[in-house]
């Protein structure tokens, strides 16, 4: 792979004071590809951006661009575009000002003529459709635009690749949704290589090629969005990507039992102590008078019922369409039979999960929960 | 109104009043009084006090110690609040400390310490007369004085506020390209400029007053070095009078116009600043 990739990351590691915020990390990004940096804070995703722009020097490892060692490149000299998360504009300058600063700083020899520049800076104003602000100063624009200048301005060097740090972290919801979709189509248009910061599961999800789980200064998976979904390669990205479940339980001859000897299902992994998760939409309820579990609270969202079903000390969140609940008829209070359609039981944390399935088709589970059993929400 | 609204205009006003007689005879009376004062046998002998050969000398010497100090004061000042407010470093806050050390110590200290140091009898004193460099009784010595004084005036100004800017600007210059030199002329020094220019005002405003340390390390040689707070005090005890009131009343206009610049500044920048605010 390494002499296709566009950006390789060869053991990098960085300290700050005691803190470890990056332990050897390997990663390759390839030429063209929206790789998203996906972790909670602290990860050591930022700084990892930050390190591949210049902007902080790491305590070993090399970055190489191409074929070419990056490492002891000043920031200036990386052509590197770098989006900051609160934008970095300049205050004191008009956004075209802003966008034409990278093209007015290059050396006299190589620079542009005053027209030139001129000419691309308004180009690049059209393609973030804010030509008519051109003349507007940073604290005149809404979020969203402040956004589109900031990446306005990192496009002007024309850089090798994107490097965007929380790029939607601080707009409303409806805006980052909207920005999110002209983002990707912009990655279509200009099919450049961009890498970009977030700790939101569904941005990483919707916009990256790519996704780079992190957690602690390590790289814990790196796949396509659908795999690192589907199938996690620890116990922290499954729950990290989406809602979930996380019940303690016990594995023996293939079955999975609850602490008090309740059967969640089957799976092929050696006998021990696990830790399996099931999904919010993974879990069925049945109702039953003499049910093991009840309905704490429900809640309309959209077209998606959401349940907290109180099961022994635990809470466990449920997930299901409208009409099923309507058809089921049941309210809060009911009792009720849970069972687990799928899951993924982790016999070491560090290792990809065994896949739960049910006993029996349709089998329920009827067991309390040990202590430490509980929701994990993200 | 209730009644407590009541009470609390009348607390109000009688507050402000009594802050508006303090302010009247502290600060206002006394100004008024140079004023007059130097006026007092009409125009044509306040001009002839002032066009007196010393007054002109202390004037010269007070601009040029001032445009001096004041040069190394902002220089030192926009050094060491970027490196402060930019970087974490062993002996940051004991720098902060320093820094303020000349708002705590007397001047007249300050001044003694360069009689100590750089006189005949000082630490550096047979070194500076082997090469006949005369620091003390001179104006390095009278430069140095003022220097000390006025120090924290730029750093105080510039430091909260780059804190509170933050480095992002200055990151984005340089991976745009800037080189160090662009990105301090491009961006940090337009951010800062409202706070340098109030930093720079003041520090030269106590560099044109400053009495004490320059009082010990000036000799005060009339004509020489002779700056204008010194040679109100002298002519104040040749008795002369109106002169004295005539010097002072010029160093009173400095102050005043020092102060009308930095309050045109402010409104200027309070203006401005709703729109040079930071999206959060």
């Amino acid at each position: 792979m390494s002499n296709t990739a566009a950006i390789e990351i060869r053991g990098i590691s960085k300290r700050f004071g005691n803190h470890v915020a990056l332990d050897n990390v390997h990663l390759d990004i390839r030429p063209g590809e929206l790789v998203a940096l996906l972790g909670p804070s602290g990860s050591g995703k930022t700084s990892l951006l930050r390190i591949i722009a210049g902007l902080e020097a790491p305590d070993s490892g090399q970055i190489m661009f191409g074929m070419e060692d990056a490492s002891r490149r000043h920031a200036g000299e990386r052509e590197v575009g770098f989006v900051f998360q609160h934008y970095a504009l300049f205050r004191h300058m008009t956004v075209f000002e802003n966008v034409a600063f990278g093209l007015r700083v290059v050396p006299r020899a190589r620079r542009l003529p005053r027209t030139a520049i001129a000419d691309r800076v308004t180009k690049l104003l059209e393609l973030v459709q804010l030509g008519w602000l051109a003349d507007r100063y940073p604290s005149q624009l809404s979020g969203g635009q402040r956004q589109r200048v900031a990446l306005a301005r990192a496009l002007a060097i024309e850089p090798k690749v994107l490097l965007l740090d929380e790029p939607f972290a601080a707009l409303d919801a409806k805006v980052r949704k909207e920005l999110r979709r002209w983002l990707r189509a912009l990655h279509e248009e200009v099919k450049l290589t961009s890498v970009f910061v977030t700790h939101d599961q569904d941005e990483a999800l919707e916009l990256a090629d790519r996704v780079v789980v992190m957690s602690a200064g390590k790289v814990e998976q790196i796949g396509a969005p659908g795999d690192v979904y589907t199938a996690p390669a620890s116990a922290f990205v499954h729950e990290f990507l989406g809602d979930t479940n996380r019940l303690a339980c016990h594995i023996a001859a293939g079955r999975v039992l609850l602490a008090d000897g309740g059967v969640l299902g089957r799976v092929e992994a050696p006998d021990g102590e696990a830790i399996a998760y099931v999904r919010p939409h993974e879990l069925d309820i049945l109702p039953a008078k003499d049910g093991s579990a009840f309905i704490r609270h429900a809640s309309t969202f959209g077209p998606l019922v959401r349940l907290v079903v109180g099961f022994g000390t635990a809470n466990l969140d449920v997930a299901m369409p409208v009409e099923r609940w309507v058809r089921l008829g049941i309210a809060v209070g009911d009792r009720l039979n849970l069972a687990a359609r799928y899951g993924a039981v982790f016999s070491d944390p560090a290792a990809p999960a065994a896949q739960l399935l049910p006993e029996v088709p349709g089998t329920m589970f009827a067991a309390s929960i040990c202590q430490q059993g509980g929701t994990q929400r993200n | 109104m209730t009644a407590r609204g009541r009470d609390g205009a009348l607390a109000r006003r009688m507050l402000i009043g009594l802050a508006v007689v303090v302010a009247g005879i502290v600060l206002g009376m006394p100004l008024a009084i140079v004023l007059v004062e130097a006026f007092a046998r009409g125009p044509a002998a306040y001009l002839a006090a002032l066009a007196d050969q010393d007054t002109l000398d202390a004037i010269r010497l007070t601009v040029l110690v001032a445009l001096c100090s004041v040069t190394v004061t902002t220089v030192f000042g926009v050094a060491a609040a970027w490196c402060i407010a930019r970087f974490d470093f062993r002996g940051r806050s004991l720098l902060l400390t320093v820094i303020d050390l000349p708002f705590s110590v007397s001047p007249v200290i300050a001044g003694l310490v360069q009689v100590l140091l750089f006189g005949r009898r000082g630490w550096l004193g047979p070194f500076l007369e082997t090469y006949d460099i005369r620091i003390v009784f001179a104006l390095p010595g009278i430069v140095l004085a003022t220097v000390f004084v006025t120090l924290p005036f730029v750093a105080r100004e510039l430091i909260p506020l780059m804190q509170e800017q933050g480095a992002e600007e200055e990151e984005a210059a340089l991976s745009l390209g800037a080189s160090g030199w662009q990105t301090f002329w491009r961006v940090t020094l337009p951010n800062i400029r409202f706070a340098l220019l109030t930093g720079v005002l003041l520090a030269n405003a106590r560099a044109m007053g400053e009495f004490g340390a320059v009082s010990v390390v000036s000799g005060h040689i009339r004509g020489a070095t002779n700056t204008m707070p010194l040679q109100v005090e002298i002519l104040f005890n040749d008795y002369q009078i109106e002169a004295a009131f005539a010097v002072a009343s010029v160093l009173a206009l400095l102050a005043l116009v020092t102060l009308g610049l930095k309050l045109a500044l402010e409104r200027h920048q309070s203006g401005t600043h709703a729109n040079e605010e930071r999206p959060t």
